[in-house]
């Protein structure tokens, strides 16, 4: 009897004794300061305040914002306030060297200025380039104008306005790099789905490749990331969970009645067509995308079109699209007329009231957006352009 | 669980008393008393490990941890102790086959993280923040020296280092419900729903560490025993950068052992 009640003392003890052991070692710290450091918005009250000025959505990327201002507003002393990440702080340089507040301090925007997000914990900081720009209808595309990213590992593309002087980047296109660049798999910018062609047809081209995106994105079943560029905002906070959603077609870059979309290709496709759980098709044959698509947005609340809708939303007006690219390894050119939706009318008053978006879409694979197509697939473009009403 | 366990460890204590006495006569045991009479005292003991390999202390990116699966964890024990005449004080080595492992899930933020994809073209790095499930499973070949200490007839302590050779090792998991910064905490940032890694290739082949424990001589042929062995390098090499903070095998065990 004390024999046994020994033995479960004995038990009682060893056990009270594990127990003090993973209570130490579950002990949890102090939670860490934030190292975050993110414009993640433009203040609500400001924006209302600035409604009537303000066209569409602001983009806002991880080191730029770009909004875009009727013509002509005054743009001279603005006081943007902006949403950050919890706990972090926003400053930027004046003329004397200091670093003052940035938040609701009046700044002149005749050329973007450079602001900075300190992270709450203070280890980290990032610099913005916040522009306040007037809007221009999408013109020649001659895609000479591109930069590496902040990272510096793959390239981004902008348009010029050659009107606006200093402030003549208008941040209108975007494609997937970003969300490639988070597999690893991009060694240098050549190694991404979107890269710089030199020599494209005239001056620099773009040259858009489906790439595999490795075990990383096997994992994900996202294994392969077809080159894509499109005029619009790609969203790569959720370009792995909600990859649709991730592609934003379409800005109100809208200088008219679009009449044609035109431009110079060449593509071939790659050797294996594979889906979403990289099983293979012999029986398909990837082949590639390039249109454009002019649809009614709202102008107080602008809705762009996403990967599920962009040919089939009840919104869409007109399309551009060509329909049997085949494989041209030539320069070829396409004039494509844009083709009004039955039931559907453009309207000079919508458009006086920015009530139409533009997109154009290239592709390296038709379905790329739902991760089908042939590793491989590559797609060359240069000199894309909307023809509007009176243009021609 | 506790009740699992020391009705497992009961039957397996009865076992092995029952094998012992039917064949009392052999010569193994001629030789056991032999050993016996210059201080040499054999065991085999059994036992089950219950712990984490976890750093220590935790780390400020884990934030909390939502879930701890022990798992079963087996040990198997032969040791030799020798006993100084006329002294409580003696030494013991011992050959263990043992498992060690663990299932946790933790929330982490800003947890930095690499990883090389499977045919290393492509590197994932940045800051994690978001859900963490782990599995460790490991098995190991120890070799505990300890010094002993028998406090009267029945109660004994022992400390001393051990040494483990991994024979098999797993390191499993997966990253959800979260976003991973590109590079660093400025970077790109990008929900994650699902994501799984395996480290397996990576653990370190050996660990050491220190361990202490008591017995308890319940009787002549059966004793209690419990240990705490404690790592003290961890299961990945230091430039390992997957897991950015050592990660050290912390395992409690309670077993039987049958003393020849």
């Amino acid at each position: 009897m004390t024999q046994s009640h020994t033995l479960f003392r004995l038990l009682r003890h060893t056990l009270l004794g594990l127990a003090t052991v993973s209570v130490l070692a579950s002990c949890i710290k102090d939670e860490a300061l934030n190292a975050e450091c993110d414009i993640t918005g433009i203040d609500a009250a400001w924006m209302a305040a600035h409604s009537s000025t303000i066209i569409g959505v602001p983009i806002i990327r991880n080191n730029m914002v770009a909004v875009t201002i009727r013509k002509g507003t005054d743009r001279s002393a603005l006081d943007p306030r902006f949403t950050l990440t919890p706990g972090a702080r926003l400053t930027f340089t004046d003329a004397d060297g200091r670093e003052v507040e940035g938040n609701g301090t009046q700044r002149n925007f005749a050329t973007p200025q450079r602001y900075t997000v300190h992270s709450e914990d203070g280890m980290w900081a990032k610099d913005y380039h916040v522009a306040f720009n007037y809007p221009v209808p999408l013109g020649t595309c001659s895609f000479e104008d591109f930069r590496l990213d902040a990272s510096g590992r793959y390239y981004t593309w902008f348009e010029r306005d050659t009107l606006d002087g200093d402030d003549g980047e208008r941040p209108c296109w975007a494609s997937g790099n970003g969300g490639f660049a988070i597999t690893g798999m991009g060694k240098n910018p050549a190694d991404f789905p979107t890269s710089v062609l030199s020599p494209g047809y005239r001056g620099n081209g773009v040259r858009l490749v489906t790439r595999s995106t490795g075990s990383f994105g096997a994992m994900a079943k996202k294994p392969i990331a077809a080159g894509n560029l499109f005029i619009g905002e790609f969203v790569t906070g959720i370009a792995m969970s909600k990859p649709l959603k991730a592609t934003r077609f379409g800005l109100q870059l809208v200088g008219g009645r679009p009449l044609y979309f035109e431009g110079y290709y060449t593509y071939s496709a790659g050797p294996v067509y594979t889906d979403e759980y990289q099983a293979v098709h012999p029986d398909l044959h990837d082949t590639c995308a390039i249109y454009s698509v002019l649809y009614e947005v709202e102008p107080d609340n602008v809705v762009p079109l996403y990967g599920d809708d962009v040919l089939t939303s009840p919104r869409i007006v007109a399309v551009a699209r060509l329909t049997n690219p085949g494989e041209p390894t030539e320069w070829t050119h396409f004039r494509l007329p844009f083709v009004m939706l039955p039931g559907k009318v453009f309207s000079e008053e919508r458009l006086r009231r920015d009530g139409y978006a533009i997109a154009i879409v290239a592709s390296a694979s038709q379905d790329g957006d739902y991760f089908r197509g042939a590793v491989g697939s590559e797609l060359c473009i240069d000199e894309l352009r909307i023809v509007w009403e009176g243009e021609e | 669980m506790l009740k699992r366990l020391l009705i497992l460890s009961t039957t397996l204590a009865t076992a092995l008393c029952a094998t012992a006495q039917t064949d009392h006569l052999a010569d193994t045991d001629r030789n056991l008393e032999r050993a016996a009479i210059m201080g040499w005292h054999v065991s085999l003991g059994a036992g089950f490990n219950i712990g984490g390999t976890a750093p220590l202390p935790l780390p400020r990116e884990i934030r909390h941890i939502d879930s701890y699966d022990p798992g079963l964890q087996v040990a198997i024990e032969g040791r030799a102790e020798k006993r100084f005449l006329g002294s409580p004080w003696g030494i013991a080595i011992g050959v263990t086959l043992e498992n060690k492992g663990m299932t946790t899930k933790a929330r982490v933020k800003n947890y930095h993280m690499e990883a090389m994809n499977d045919d290393g073209t492509g590197e994932v790095r940045g800051a994690w923040t978001g859900h963490v499930r782990t599995k460790v499973d490991n098995s190991y070949l120890t070799i505990p020296l300890l010094a002993t200490y028998r406090l009267n007839k029945r109660w004994s302590v022992e400390a001393g280092p051990f040494v483990s050779l991994r024979l098999h090792g797993s390191f499993t998991g997966s990253a959800y419900d979260g976003y991973i910064r590109d590079q660093d905490p400025t970077g790109e940032k990008m929900e994650v729903t699902s994501a799984s890694y395996d480290f397996s290739s990576s653990l370190r082949r050996f660990n050491y560490g220190v361990q202490a424990g008591g017995e308890y001589r319940a009787y002549r042929h059966l004793a209690i025993r419990a240990q705490v062995a404690w790592s003290v390098n961890g299961i990945f090499p230091s430039h390992f950068g997957s897991v950015t903070f050592p990660l050290y095998p912390i395992y409690g065990r309670l077993g039987f052992a049958y003393l020849f």
